[in-house]
């Protein structure tokens, strides 16, 4: 009777306190103090409870302890969070003797509605300590005396468990430090996810913990009495404030969290985000101030970040100090990562700035030297020292003021974005404030939360993540990925202009920051102004802009009937070229990845692959049916006609019969400048421009079409060890042809002697006006050593009747071998067949060759194309022995 | 109650889901899957190799509804999903012995 009424009493005193606190917390207190209240309120509870057992039977006299471990021995319990306690036996005592006292505790704790989370040990178990059971070890270091045999806990706490901790001190750290990795991978290692979880996410509280228990386990071996995590060592006074602002700012979100959910859900869910932000939570000064939820988000991601930072570097330092290997901690280690450069070097995969003296100014203010770092980090997968990450944000505002904009400054953010490590390097920039510094732009989507139920991650951390997407294609992949990584990756190592593809990536989405409607429009707007500052070049400039506008064409095509023409037309249509469709390719790839990790399941990468094969073989099928019209308001007539004012006619006149995709593959100075040279003709019937480059050459003849031409321009490339790696011809309506051929120098010829040069293009002009002959200049040559093939390439030779209206397409797909393109070329003029167009194109070892045909005029006939397949076999044979 | 199970082309399932919740029925799974019946795949060449596709990718949704509902989310789905040419899909119907919530232990038609 007694004991009952006592037991409601304090039943009812526990719960006015629990009414109170709430009320407090409503009116205002802060989370700190809400949880010790909490505490402070359960300890008067629990140890009522106590009582009354002791008074009713003696079983709790002694040999028996009761504490308190967890958040609970921390005196940090939230609203609804679990009470861990722990019976600690002597060894006289067993089990069986003190279980059913000790349940009928926990089950009146239940009743007054606490969840407890009970453990019973012997106190020999405490001392044990086993890998698996190293959680159990750490919830022990916040042990605290509740009640009982006070011996006994003296045992524990001031004899057992130092040595314990003492001895253990390695294991229980790394443990500890790979426990952390494991949550924060689960996570996808960003603080930035729309819905965070707050205590579980990295920079949340169980971080907050994790950087208390390290700090505990370090200072064991000097015996120095430990101190709270908040007061860090290694900090300096303002970090160690905007720590502990963290920390207050995240207990009072969970305290908000568990009242408003009435249950331990940490999660800040998008309502949750509204109600805080309207209740203006966390917020110092006027809460009358409308705040809206991307705003108080923002707020929140500072504070995390702060408590990922202090959480990093005390995993850091502690590894340190057990020596446990890099690979623990996550650590990239680049090929020798210890380097020298000017203003800074890398030691230990660290960046350290050089100091400043008095004769030499602070590197961090030279923005050239601030690019390198990250280049180099971008590189090599180094991270930013402490010192250097401080001196970086501190002198942001003298780098501002030394920043050079224009071709410069595209060539370093070039020297970021294509490094292995780019995302890293990438999101550094982004937490000192170097990236929007650069980029003003990027200050839109800063930590920007939107309302979607795909994404995973705030619009920058996606952005970092599909870059980190595309460079993850550089590697080889094991598993399910690794046929997809193959593939797309062969797409990503061909493209000329893979800087565009990264800076479209980074810029893709900055338009979502504005709350118009469409967001790739308009950051397609603002890219245009970046490109602008950076001064790319009009084609670079018109490729990343398409791609910005268009970046989700792909993904909406995929969502239509993928193998009806039709769809595969209409997207064809808005990619127009295959460089931008291999960039858009890729692009999309990396984006579906990047919305969750879970999103690129096989059959999306499977359905991509096919709709970009499909549109390939539409864009190489449709050239011969595509051609500039006669009216002269053609778009790309008017592209060119702009750089030649009063000349649209002739402009007009020069490109009507030309297959679109000569003008849309050139820039508009490189179509006028052949324009130019058709002016030319009467003079001098071939005209030849040449632009040399020790990587790629680039040599393009203006001619009238006559038969032979192609035959004899490879074959005079080919007499002088000239290897072709794309090229084509096309023709207009006046029967001027225009043949564009890239190719690499074999022998350097060109490369090291000047003089070459002169003697080279006199020999093609000579081919060209026939007064030399290919065959003499063949017979002269240089033949180098064959080398074996990394790759055999099987020989298919393929035609199409209905690509074109009005001619035959052939494919030959053979091995890239040095005279290959003179041999088909001579065979298809051997067989009187006249080429069209024609499309030259290397992948790796792989020679890929479409030419539109016409024969007397007109398609080839069945037993034509018969013939003509086995001369062009033989040829391809003959050629490569 | 019954189960419903419909393979249909990938491209309908914005049209389908949008007739079905127009006539009352918002729960259903939706799996990616592969397939074909009578619909033969076709072959694509890109740059010379050979890429063939025998199965082809459709998209199966699974729904279980009250018996009055069967008709209606049939005739939903059939409107929705229908061009007319081979490939459209199919449509099984089966018997649900029995439905429960997991979230409150509600059983039966309730728990649809």
């Amino acid at each position: 009777m007694q004991a009952n009424e006592s037991t409601d009493r304090l039943r009812s005193r526990y719960q006015r306190k629990m009414l109170e606190i709430r009320g407090a917390f409503e009116a205002g207190a802060s989370g700190s103090v809400t949880i010790a209240a909490r505490s402070a309120a359960v300890d008067e509870l629990v140890r009522g409870l106590w009582q009354q057992a002791v008074e009713q039977g003696g079983r709790l006299a002694s040999g028996i302890a009761l504490a308190a471990i967890g958040g609970y021995g921390r005196q940090e319990l939230f609203p609804y969070s679990d009470v861990d306690l722990l019976f600690l036996l002597d060894a006289r005592t067993a089990e069986k003797d003190v279980k059913d006292v000790i349940r009928r505790l926990n089950q009146e704790m239940w009743d007054c509605g606490i969840r407890v989370s009970p453990t019973t040990r012997k106190i020999s178990e405490c001392d044990r300590f086993a890998e698996e059971n190293a959680e159990f070890t750490v919830s022990l270091m916040d042990h605290r005396m509740l009640a009982g045999d006070t011996g006994l806990y003296d045992k524990l706490a001031v004899q057992m468990l130092p040595k314990v901790l003492q001895r253990e001190q390695k294991p229980l750290i790394e443990r500890l430090i790979e426990l952390t990795r494991i949550r924060h991978a689960k996570y996808g290692d960003t603080l930035f996810h729309l819905e965070p979880n707050i205590k579980d996410c990295p920079g949340g509280l169980r971080d907050v913990h994790v950087c208390g228990w390290l700090s505990a386990l370090q200072w064991v071996s000097t015996q120095k009495t430990e101190e709270s995590g908040s007061k860090g060592r290694n900090g300096s006074g303002a970090e160690d404030q905007e720590f502990r602002q963290a920390v207050e700012f995240l207990r009072l979100v969970r305290c908000f969290l568990h009242y408003r959910h009435e249950r331990d859900d940490n999660t800040l869910a998008w309502q949750a985000q509204d109600a805080a932000a309207k209740a203006a939570i966390g917020v110092a000064g006027n809460a009358s101030k409308e705040m809206d939820a991307a705003y108080w988000m923002r707020l929140y991601f500072r504070h995390a970040r702060s408590v990922q930072r202090r959480v990093t570097q005390m995993m850091e330092a502690a590894s340190a100090i057990v020596k446990a290997s890099p690979r623990l901690l996550g650590l990239r280690r680049g090929p020798k990562a210890e380097q020298r450069q000017e203003g800074f070097r890398v030691e230990r995969g660290q960046v350290v700035l050089d100091a400043v003296t008095e004769s030499v100014e602070d590197p961090a203010n030279d923005p050239s030297v601030v690019l390198n770092v990250f280049a180099t980090m971008a590189r090599t997968g180094c991270t930013l020292g402490r010192e250097a990450e401080q001196r970086l944000s501190q002198a942001l505002p003298l780098m501002s003021a030394n920043l050079e904009e224009g071709p410069e400054l595209w060539h370093k953010l070039q020297g970021v974005l294509t490094g292995r490590y780019a995302g890293n390097a990438l999101r550094a920039m982004h937490a000192i404030g170097v990236l929007e510094l650069l980029i003003p732009e990027f200050h839109g989507i800063d930590a920007l939360v939107i309302r979607d139920a795909y994404h995973r991650y705030t619009v920058d951390e996606h952005t970092f993540v599909l870059i980190d997407t595309l460079h993850g294609l550089e590697d080889a992949q094991t598993g399910a990925k690794a046929e997809w990584a193959m593939r797309f990756g062969a797409l990503l190592r061909e493209l000329p202009h893979a800087g565009v593809l990264y800076l479209v990536a980074l810029l893709h989405d900055t338009g979502k920051g504005r709350s118009t409607g469409d967001h790739a429009q308009e950051s397609a707007r603002m890219a245009q102004s970046v490109l602008a500052r950076m001064e790319l070049d009009a084609y670079e400039s018109g490729l990343a802009v398409g791609l910005i506008a268009n970046h989700l064409e792909m993904s909406a095509a995929l969502r239509r009937d993928i193998f009806d023409a039709e769809t595969v037309g209409a997207f064809a249509g808005k990619v127009l070229t295959p460089e931008m469709l291999r960039m858009l390719t890729l692009f999309t790839y990396a984006d579906i990845n990047a919305v969750h990790p879970d999103a690129l399941t096989p059959w999306k990468a499977e359905n991509l692959w096919r709709l970009y094969m499909a549109t390939a073989n539409y864009l190489d099928r449709s050239v011969d049916e595509e051609r500039v019209g006669a009216q002269a308001e053609n778009e790309l007539v008017h592209r060119v006609a702009a750089l030649l004012p009063g000349q649209r006619a002739e402009v007009g006149a020069y490109l009507e019969g030309f297959p679109k995709r000569y003008v849309r593959t050139r820039m508009p100075e490189q179509v006028r400048r052949h324009f130019q040279m058709a002016q030319l003709l009467g003079e001098d019937r071939v005209q030849l421009d040449f632009r040399y480059s020790p990587s790629v050459s680039e040599l393009t003849v203006v001619t009238p079409d006559r038969a032979l031409l192609f035959a004899n321009m490879s074959g005079v490339l080919a007499a002088w060890g000239m290897n072709i790696v794309t090229a084509d011809a096309f023709s207009n309506r006046q029967g001027v042809v225009v043949d564009s051929f890239r190719f690499t120098d074999t022998f350097r010829t060109l490369e090291m002697n000047a003089s070459e040069h002169e003697a080279f293009l006199k020999s093609v002009h000579n081919v060209m006006t026939e007064t030399l002959s290919v065959e003499k200049l063949l017979s002269g040559r240089r033949r180098g050593r064959r080398k074996t093939p990394k790759v055999v390439v099987e020989t298919r030779v393929e035609f199409d009747d209905e690509a074109s209206s009005h001619s035959t397409l052939l494919e030959v797909v053979a091995q890239d071998v040095p005279g290959l393109l003179r041999a088909l070329s001579l065979t298809l003029a051997g067989q009187g067949c006249n080429i069209e167009v024609a499309l030259v194109d290397t992948e790796g070892e792989t020679a890929i060759d479409v030419f539109y045909l016409t024969k007397n005029g007109a398609k080839l006939e069945k037993d034509e194309e018969r013939v003509l397949r086995e001369a062009l076999m033989q040829a391809m044979e003959e050629n490569a022995r | 109650m019954q189960k419903i199970e419909a393979v249909i082309q990938p491209s309908k399932l914005d049209a389908v889901k949008d007739a079905l919740v127009e006539v009352g029925i918002e729960g259903m799974t939706i799996t990616e899957a592969r397939g074909h019946g009578r619909q033969k795949g076709h072959t694509e060449f890109y740059r010379g190799q050979e890429y063939s596709v025998d199965l082809l990718p459709k998209v199966k949704l699974e729904l279980v509804v009250l018996d009055e509902m069967v008709d209606k989310a049939i005739q939903a789905i059939m409107t929705a999903a229908r061009t007319g040419t081979i490939g459209d899909g199919k449509i099984f119907v089966s018997k649900i012995d029995e439905a429960i919530r997991i979230r409150n232990d509600e059983r039966g038609d309730i728990a649809l």
